[in-house]
């Protein structure tokens, strides 16, 4: 079962190398690329050092299913606006 | 004479360089070091023991006629010089990825990595010999084999597993490990 990420939005939009995010939690930044790629599946222990960088849910971070695409999210955002 | 023990001692120099331990032990003790090991992937070196050492294997299994021409002590004593440097290299030379790190470096990720070679290593020698060694009993019994053949098949099944036990998890790991882009 694939596990989805996107990690690499939230670094994106924090300003956050993977250096910094891999010692903030603990980790290889190795590690963090290979967790943006997909290539490896984090600890719930992780996951959850993670969130709590980012300040955010890990369901925010970590999904069974695909993410929704940005593009699609502004677009929902400005019809509901 | 001087200038033959330059040329040699400019190679030893070489491939201590080619390990690439001398740069990361400079990158060390420079000061400006990251911190984080430098992962570099070693595939051909245990592919290349690996084959060596089952060729020495299927050889002296099918063709017993070779330990004619040499003595089971001088067939060792070469088998033993010229293929434990091999397997001696390999965690040295990987010293700086996953497999010659010292574990309390490890991290989650190169910890189940780790465990992961060691249990694909285990798991294919175990099938390997549970196989391999009966097949070798009904060989000896229906073929005959002299005392020399017999302990020479069991002399290179002890290399082609040690050789295995050394070289196939970091085989793995390499094999797992796909080369990550700097960012």
């Amino acid at each position: 079962m694939n596990l989805y990420n996107r990690i690499s939005v939230f670094r994106a939009e924090h300003g956050v190398s993977r250096r910094q995010l891999a010692e903030a939690v603990g980790v290889n930044n190795q590690t963090i690329g290979y967790l943006e790629r997909g290539d490896y599946k984090p600890s719930l222990e992780l996951a959850l050092k993670i969130a709590r960088y980012f300040g955010v849910a890990v369901e925010m971070l970590f999904s069974l299913e695909r993410f929704e695409s940005i593009a699609m999210t502004l677009k929902r955002a400005g019809e509901g606006e | 004479m001087k200038s033959i023990i330059d040329t040699f001692l400019s190679k030893l120099d070489n491939s201590v360089r080619w390990t690439g331990i001398a740069t990361g032990a400079a990158d060390q003790m420079s000061g400006n070091s990251s911190g984080e090991p430098k992962y570099r992937l070693f595939r051909w070196m245990p592919i290349w023991s690996i084959v060596l050492s089952c060729a020495v294997f299927v050889i002296f299994l099918i063709w017993p006629p070779v330990l004619d021409r040499i003595s089971l002590g001088a067939f060792i004593a070469v088998l033993v010089s010229f293929i434990c440097p091999i397997v001696c290299m390999v965690p040295i030379m990987y010293a700086e990825g996953p497999l010659g790190k010292s574990s309390y470096k490890d991290d989650e990720r190169e910890a189940t990595l780790r465990k992961d070679s060691f249990l694909f290593c285990f798991g294919l020698l175990t099938w390997l010999n549970c196989l391999g060694q009966p097949t070798l009993m009904i060989l000896s019994h229906f073929q005959n084999w002299q005392t020399s053949h017999s302990l020479s098949v069991a002399a290179s099944a002890f290399v082609l597993n040690a050789i295995l036990f050394g070289c196939l998890p970091t085989l793995y790991a390499s094999w797992k490990l796909r080369q990550m882009s700097k960012e």
